[in-house]
């Protein structure tokens, strides 16, 4: 049942990580170049290993995955989505033309058009909270589930690492036939360790530096709890001192529900706004709407920047995402919140 | 409550009450600006309200920009449900006549959507009056249709026709939002009644409606007793009926549509209120109707703070306190009340 | 005399003659859309291949997997809820005397509702723990509002008031849950609200066709006693019947019908109101059966769904369009069955 897909990641609460997609070399197709032949064999997320009798090149994926998988230069025949692919931020500057939209809302694929499709294999993120594949949990249409039945379904696991995700799909790609080491692939991923080592650089050099990962909304403030946002967490691994609030809700524990009178309980020295809201005059949009937005210091001194919450797949959109973190934390000041 | 008397108790008792829920409402709306999920020392507040300008710190700007506004706010809203209930449970000689289960509601929110997306409207500001316009368009309708037929608008017709236009602007409401999420994002907030997040700029939007309509209501006492006594005798009295009621429901209209339009569905405060100042007063409307207009913001407020409070720092809506504590008076009215079976 | 007895007879046989034609028609009708359901979509299939398929007379997979993996559970679920929301419908209508007294007006729908969307939102559960929770739900409301409404017997009057009461503080609370929940469930849960047939899994379905096949032939047992309910309290009585007891056990199953109808598909209003009058429109004289009324359920049910799914520019959830048509015909009825007295 878990429909906020892109609305919050999900907690990998004890989930072995050694276990997961990310770690796994497939059976028999590392280095070739074509498509091999088969049989082909992959761990899912799950652990489960997935077998097939030769590889699969007839491929239908979830948004963010489907991007994955074409950054490695494997086009799916078709994709689903959980809103508009014009607006998915995974997909919305990718070339879809040959791919069949089976679905752009949450829950609904049309499985008979994806039958037509007579796919081989299904790329999906495992989710380890809710022992489920993206689309097809507690929840959606019954007849979203039996996408399933066309073909097996394999992924990486979710919620705790971007990096890992990245890696995963890697993986994938790699057993699906894909030249992940062409230049022209690899240098996503060279961008990325090379974006990572300029905002290890940036954060090292501010030490007293901190962030707050929020989303102010007409109620109340909403503050991201680290925990459950695997980008978060990777930004933490990359030294960047993303706090974690004290007391998040205890029935829904992404987010820490702040009243508008409470606006001011955290001074970060830079907030990461929601990137799924955030636009460039929100900050002084929300001053002028809510009389305590900024009596937090670093609203009123604009120190703001886009938040990629909870969709991201790919070094390439991981490493873009990362300068521009990289450029507001040169330009913060971190002594703002203090 | 069909009345055949109307013995209304000594204007010597019923006045110095005036002034005792006038002195209680005061009460209640100083710790509405002292209380919060903030917490700011009294002395702080105090001095806030004092200086009655904002020295910068976030404790004045938390008390003169937030709590002030949204007590105001609170008040204002809460004297026009009560009033609007008395009132219409008068003119409809209803005791179950409440705005929100007249389907002001749906109403509001069908018209928001709407505004959201056909119109590509956006902000709280505009949608307050779209609120206005759908809540008034299914009042009208609702009444409309419970009075067609001889005996008129009966307790169960209009309940019936409230939730009958409920459940089709729901409809409509629900088929839109969901293929457009934005719309649901914006409508979500409208589904149940809150104080929070809408104040100053709403304050003084809807203001001048419910003060105007607080006045105007006031000069229904006379004429709902007539209405009381049942339609002939008011007719024998020299009433114009038919005048009155129009009147009366344009009068609701503008209340229930301005404070549905201002913190969204609030319901119940205009259904209980109006049987505890009938309790305290007798069934004289011209009593009723101010002890509705001080009981109802102090029953407003109350659930207001508490809801500030019992979750810090978070806060719970006013509407779910209320609708938790009203719908078993709901159900009490109807399973214990002296109703006519008409 | 005898010619009265002889008129008496005629009448009768020409009564039930109708009423056996009408009730037959009525169920060509849901098996016509029963199939025609199963036709549409983005594959188109023929008549015959749909029922070959179910049938099991033929081997096609792609077909099987279309036709028996996704046509046949939803077309099955539109149509025992659509069974199951008819005969419950116009059980409570013909229990309470009026019209305008179904589930989905007395409160139990929306019992049923605020259960599962708590589920979903507060306990984050899902499945036969949502189903599990509408019944329960479902069937404390209609406790609830029996124990509340119980006054010198039930007056359907005050049940239905009452009903309404308890409906709107459930759907106030219904509208606090969305408000807790973030955006994307708050869309899933609103979904739930408004009630779609593609939501029931098998295990809720099982369920449901299940109940129906029990409790339908009880139902109509127990019409007997509510034809000489319907006489009216003291006629009744003098007949020996229990008129509360019997009372109460028609309620129940009309409740556990609906409970379960909206465990599989939620609360798809106006169906359970509106099933009734049809078929009673049809049978005339004969009016009052139970199977024809859940046959006329289950015709609306399907045809909702065929306008929901394949005429509308996206897929809307069932319940939108039964909400859309039913409450003008609800008003309707409102400025209409007053003179009669119904109306209040």
């Amino acid at each position: 049942m878990r429909a906020w897909r892109t609305a919050v990641a999900v907690s990998v609460l004890s989930v072995a990580l050694a276990g997961c997609g990310s770690g796994d070399t497939p059976g028999t197709s590392s280095g070739q170049s074509a498509a091999p032949a088969g049989p082909w064999t992959f761990t899912d997320g799950s652990g489960q290993v997935v077998k097939a009798d030769k590889t699969p090149t007839r491929i239908i994926a979830h948004a963010g995955e489907a991007a994955a998988l074409m950054s490695f230069g494997i086009k799916p025949v078709g994709i689903y989505a959980d809103e508009s692919v014009k607006t998915d931020p995974n997909l919305k500057n990718l070339d879809l033309t040959g791919i069949e939209i089976l679905g752009e809302e949450w829950g609904k694929i049309d499985v008979e058009k994806a039958a037509s499709l007579r796919p081989d294999l299904i790329v999906a993120d495992w989710w380890p909270a809710e022992k489920a594949h993206s689309g097809l949990e507690e929840g959606v249409d019954e007849k979203s589930k039996k996408l399933a039945e066309l073909a097996p379904v394999a992924g990486a696991t979710q919620g705790k690492s971007i990096l890992e995700l990245a890696n995963g799909y890697e993986t994938l790609a790699k057993s699906l036939g894909a030249k992940v080491d062409d230049p022209k692939f690899a240098a996503n991923k060279t961008r990325f360790d090379a974006s990572v080592a300029t905002f290890k650089q940036a954060v090292a050099a501010k030490p007293g530096l901190t962030v707050l990962a929020m989303s102010p909304a007409d109620d109340k403030i909403y503050v991201a709890n680290p925990e459950y946002a695997p980008e978060l967490l990777d930004l933490q691994s990359f030294g960047l001192k993303v706090m974690n609030p004290d007391s998040p809700d205890k029935a829904f524990p992404y987010w820490e529900n702040l009243s508008w009178e409470n606006s001011d309980k955290y001074q970060p020295d830079l907030i990461l706004w929601d990137g799924r809201a955030f636009k460039p005059d929100s900050n002084a949009e929300w001053g002028k709407k809510q009389p305590t937005w900024f009596k937090i210091k670093a609203a009123k001194e604009n120190a703001v920047v886009a938040w990629p919450a909870y969709w991201m797949h790919t070094y390439g959109d991981f490493a873009t995402e990362l300068d521009k973190l990289t450029t507001a934390v040169k330009s913060a000041n971190e002594n703002i919140g203090s | 409550m069909t009345v055949t008397t109307i013995a209304p108790r000594r204007a010597a008792a019923l006045v110095p009450g005036l002034a005792v829920l006038g002195a209680v409402l005061a009460v209640v709306a100083f710790l509405s600006v002292t209380q919060g999920s903030r917490d700011i020392g009294l002395s702080e507040v105090l001095r806030a309200l004092g200086g009655l300008g904002d020295d910068g710190s976030t404790n004045s700007t938390v008390t003169l920009e937030l709590r002030v506004p949204r007590t105001l706010l609170g008040i204002l809203v809460g004297a026009a449900l009560g009033v609007a209930g008395a009132v219409l449970q008068g003119v409809t000689r209803n005791p179950l006549a409440d705005a929100g289960i007249m389907g002001v509601n749906s109403g509001a929110a069908v018209f928001v959507v709407f505004a959201i997306t056909v119109l590509g409207v956006r902000g709280a500001g505009v949608y307050v009056w779209f609120a206005f316009a759908g809540a008034i368009a299914a009042l009208v309708l609702v009444y409309a249709v419970a009075s067609l037929g001889r005996e008129g608008a009966t307790p169960i017709k209009l309940a019936l026709a409230g939730a009958a236009v409920t459940a089709g602007l729901g409809s409509m409401t629900t088929g839109i939002v969901m293929t457009n999420v934005d719309a649901l994002n914006e409508l979500r907030f409208w589904q149940v009644g809150s104080l929070a997040g809408r104040y100053a700029p709403i304050l003084t939007g809807v203001a001048p409606f419910l003060i105007a309509g607080l006045v105007a209501s006031l000069a229904f006492g006379r004429s709902l007793n007539g209405l009381a006594l049942g339609e002939d005798v008011a007719r024998g009295l020299g009433q114009r009926v038919g005048l009155t009621r129009a009147a009366a429901f344009g009068v609701v209209a503008v209340l229930a549509g301005a404070s549905t339009a201002a913190c969204g569905p609030i319901v119940f405060v205009g259904l209980v209120v109006p049987h505890v100042a009938r309790f305290l007063c007798g069934p004289d409307y011209r009593w009723i109707l101010p002890y509705s207009m001080l009981l109802a913001p102090i029953v407003l407020l109350v659930a207001d703070v508490v809801g500030r409070l019992v979750v810090t720092p978070d806060e719970l809506q006013v509407g779910v306190v209320l609708g938790l504590l009203g719908a078993p008076v709901f159900v009490g009215i109807v399973r214990f009340g002296r109703m006519s079976e008409a | 005399m005898t010619t009265t007895a002889v008129a008496l007879r005629a009448t009768r046989r020409s009564r039930s003659l109708r009423s056996v034609t009408v009730t037959a028609a009525l169920a060509a009708a849901a098996f016509a859309l029963f199939v025609f359901t199963m036709m549409a979509g983005s594959m188109r299939l023929t008549a015959g291949e749909v029922i070959g398929s179910v049938l099991y007379l033929r081997d096609d997979p792609s077909v099987d997997f279309v036709v028996r993996g996704l046509r046949l559970p939803t077309a099955a679920t539109a149509c025992a809820v659509g069974l199951a929301l008819g005969a419950s419908g116009t059980i409570f209508q013909q229990l309470l005397r009026n019209p305008l007294a179904s589930p989905d007006f007395v409160g139990i729908t929306w019992g049923a509702s605020l259960a599962a969307v708590t589920g979903i939102v507060v306990l984050q559960v899902g499945g036969l723990a949502v189903s599990g929770l509408a019944l329960g739900g479902a069937l404390l409301a209609a406790i609830l509002m029996y124990l509340l409404a119980w006054r010198d017997g039930v007056s359907g009057y005050r049940f239905i008031l009452i009903g309404i009461g308890v409906a709107v503080f459930f759907e106030g609370l219904i509208g606090y849950m969305l408000t807790r929940a973030h955006l994307f469930e708050a869309r899933q849960a609103m979904h739930w609200m408004t009630g779609s047939v593609g939501q029931a899994n098998g295990d809720e379905l099982r369920l449901l066709v299940l109940a129906l096949i029990v409790l339908l032939p009880l139902a109509m047992l127990l019409q007997r006693q509510l034809r000489a309910l319907e006489l009216g309290d003291d006629a009744a009585r003098a007949l020996g019947t229990r008129t509360e007891a019997s009372r109460a056990a028609l309620l129940a199953v009309a409740v556990t019908l609906v409970a379960l109808a909206v465990a599989a598909a939620g609360p798809i209003v106006f169906v359970a109101l509106v099933a009734g009058p049809i078929a009673n429109r049809l049978l005339g004289p004969a009016g009052g059966g139970i199977p024809a009324a859940a046959l006329a359920g289950a015709v609306l049910m399907l045809t909702a769904d065929l306008v929901a799914v394949h005429l509308m520019p996206t897929p809307l959830p069932t319940g939108v369009v039964t909400g859309a048509v039913g409450a003008p015909y609800l008003l309707w009825l409102l400025a209409t069955t007053n003179r009669q007295g119904a109306g209040g």
